[in-house]
């Protein structure tokens, strides 16, 4: 009996099993992940509802308190504000994760342009630009351009994403000074490797695993920032939780909980996305985890 | 050292100005690119006299904006002033305390806080006034004609809360990681080898050698602080340089936007001056 070779199968489940007890961390952040990303794209309703025809009150209106058929109230047209809150807070989220990707991207590829010249001064542009960029509050920067724009979310998205790559886009440049001090550095160099090859191979993943990190973290702030900006009627008409609570201001006498209970929902799933962001890039922080990722 | 204030104000004023340009840039951008507006910035007859929205406060631009940029003033002196007594102190107690890992735990609050979207908060304040105390909730809602203006600092607080709150829990961070870093170097692992105190370790040595970068943080969230007060003043109703932003824009008024962009970058730079100042005679000494 023991000298039986083990068989194929058992070894392979083995190899697996270790695989995924090594990314174990892995996977435990991207079950809540996964699970408030489905739990908010599973609500009933359709993410094209105009929030202008949902927000009519008729008279006399139909809406109703909050009790336990609906716990979030209804509007005066008598729609569920809970399963309208997961649909507008699914739609902040879309348009958080679109432009804080291409922000981010943006952000990567700005830095890439200079990455490979030699030069000590190689960022200078880069970092200046950046200090420029403060010379306006960004937020200010997305409203001037939204509001300019008559209330386009295609502006909201280019301009947010062109906010976050200018901010980020010095702090990216930092990191490839920083990653150029290490030894591994040197001792590619010392090899024969070109420079290319060093960022390429040294520099480039070290970077694009904080990049996800910060991305992570970026998205809680691009959804508050994009609530902010449809509260202001500046993403055209579409339903998201700062219209509704835009809305629901006009009827703070009649109907307060149409302007309270969009803003609880939009707390909790921010905080949610805030505490896996951090926890996502305090995990690639350590660098444990890169090779999955 | 003349020179230098000198030199440090020359900057200064090139920032504004480059504010001002860049301001005008985002405006034809925005209104003729992207919105198809055929009112350039370069034509006079864009510029048309005070709205009739805001007669009634001012003749002028220049009046109206600088009437409602005090009223921010509170808004603003709240939520910054309170971002660096709250933020330096608990930054430094939570670096004090590091080695019970209390820098998270004590940025918590305030951490949570920053989750909460700031207009909703001020409405939720508002809703919250009406029922609980019987009064009007948003601040253009009652005007006090006598006796002093108490008011006025409730409105602002409540305008800067949100804001005091998010830029608090950055700056906690900021300075404990700040302190440290610094409390990583070796010196002060020989100093522990010579028998010094804690206390004294801290407080005379590492504190001394980190107040540099501490002073250099001191401006960082003001951009930020500055940059949201538009759109919680607009959602309370306060009459300050924020919702005349944001007027201006949905109304297409350019001279209100220049006027207020310049105002921010006024605020900012001379902030930023002030820090460079602090930094620059901090180190002659």
């Amino acid at each position: 009996m023991g000298n039986r070779r083990s068989s194929k199968a058992l070894a392979v489940s083995m190899a697996l099993l270790a695989r995924i007890w090594r990314i174990r961390v892995v996977l435990l952040l991207s079950l809540p992940y996964l699970f408030l990303v489905g739990w908010l794209f599973s609500a009933e309703g359709t993410s094209d509802v105009r929030p202008a025809e949902v927000f009519v009150v008729p008279d006399p209106p139909r809406w109703e308190e909050p009790d336990h058929s609906h716990r979030f109230g209804t509007t005066g047209t008598g729609v569920d504000l809970y399963d309208l809150s997961r649909v507008a807070m699914a739609n902040s989220v879309a348009v958080a994760v679109l432009s804080s990707g291409a922000g981010v991207m943006l952000a990567f590829l700005l830095v890439m342009l200079f990455a490979n010249d030699p030069g000590e001064n190689r960022f200078h542009l880069i970092k200046m630009l950046g200090r420029s960029g403060l010379l306006l509050p960004p937020f200010m920067v997305m409203v001037i351009l939204t509001g300019g724009a008559g209330g386009s979310l295609i502006v909201a998205m280019v301009s947010m994403a062109s906010v976050i790559g200018l901010i980020l886009a010095p702090v990216v440049a930092e990191w490839f000074e920083d990653g150029e001090d290490g030894r591994d550095i040197l001792a590619g160099y010392a090899l024969g490797l070109t420079r290319p090859q060093i960022v390429r191979s040294r520099i480039v993943p070290v970077v694009v695993r904080r990049l996800l990190g910060v991305f992570a973290q970026l998205v809680p702030v691009a959804v508050l920032a994009e609530m902010a900006l449809s509260f202001m009627g500046l993403t055209g008409d579409r339903i998201s939780c700062g219209a509704m609570v835009a809305y629901g201001r006009e009827l703070i006498i009649e109907a307060p909980w149409m302007a309270l209970y969009p803003g609880v929902m939009a707390f909790l799933v921010v905080v949610a996305f805030s505490i896996m962001g951090t926890l996502v890039g305090a995990a690639l922080r350590t660098g444990r985890y890169a090779r999955f990722l | 050292m003349v020179r230098f204030i000198i030199q440090r104000w020359l900057v200064y004023v090139a920032r504004v100005c480059g504010a001002g340009i860049f301001a005008l840039l985002l405006i034809e951008l925005a209104y003729c690119v992207f919105g198809g507006s055929d009112r350039h910035v370069w034509l006079v007859s864009s510029y048309e006299g005070v709205p009739v929205q805001f007669s009634r406060e001012a003749n002028g631009w220049w009046t109206l904006a600088c009437g409602r940029f005090w009223n921010s003033f509170f808004v603003i002196l709240i939520a910054y002033g309170g971002t660096l007594i709250i933020g330096y102190s608990w930054g430094v107690l939570s670096a004090r305390l590091s080695r019970w890992k209390v820098s998270s735990l004590l940025s918590l609050p305030f951490s949570v806080f920053a989750c909460v979207p700031g207009f909703w908060f001020v409405i939720s304040v508002a809703v919250y006034s009406y029922f609980e105390w019987q009064r009007p909730g948003f601040a253009n809602e009652v005007v006090v004609e006598t006796g002093p203006d108490l008011m006025s600092w409730w409105y602002a607080g409540v305008v800067a809360l949100p804001l005091l709150m998010t830029a608090t829990a950055w700056q906690i961070r900021a300075v404990s990681e700040s302190i440290e870093r610094e409390a990583g170097n070796p010196f002060v692992k020989g100093l522990h080898v010579s028998g010094y105190r804690n206390e004294e370790i801290f407080y005379a040595n590492i504190m001394r050698q980190s107040w540099k970068e501490l002073i250099g943080l001191s401006d960082k969230m003001l951009p930020f602080i500055m940059g949201g007060i538009p759109c919680l003043e607009w959602a309370f109703g306060y009459n300050g340089l924020g919702s005349l932003f944001i007027d201006s824009v949905r109304g297409g008024y350019y001279e209100g936007v220049l006027l207020c962009c310049i105002w921010v970058s006024l605020t900012i730079g001379l902030i930023t001056m002030i820090r460079e100042l602090g930094v620059r005679f901090g180190t002659k000494e």
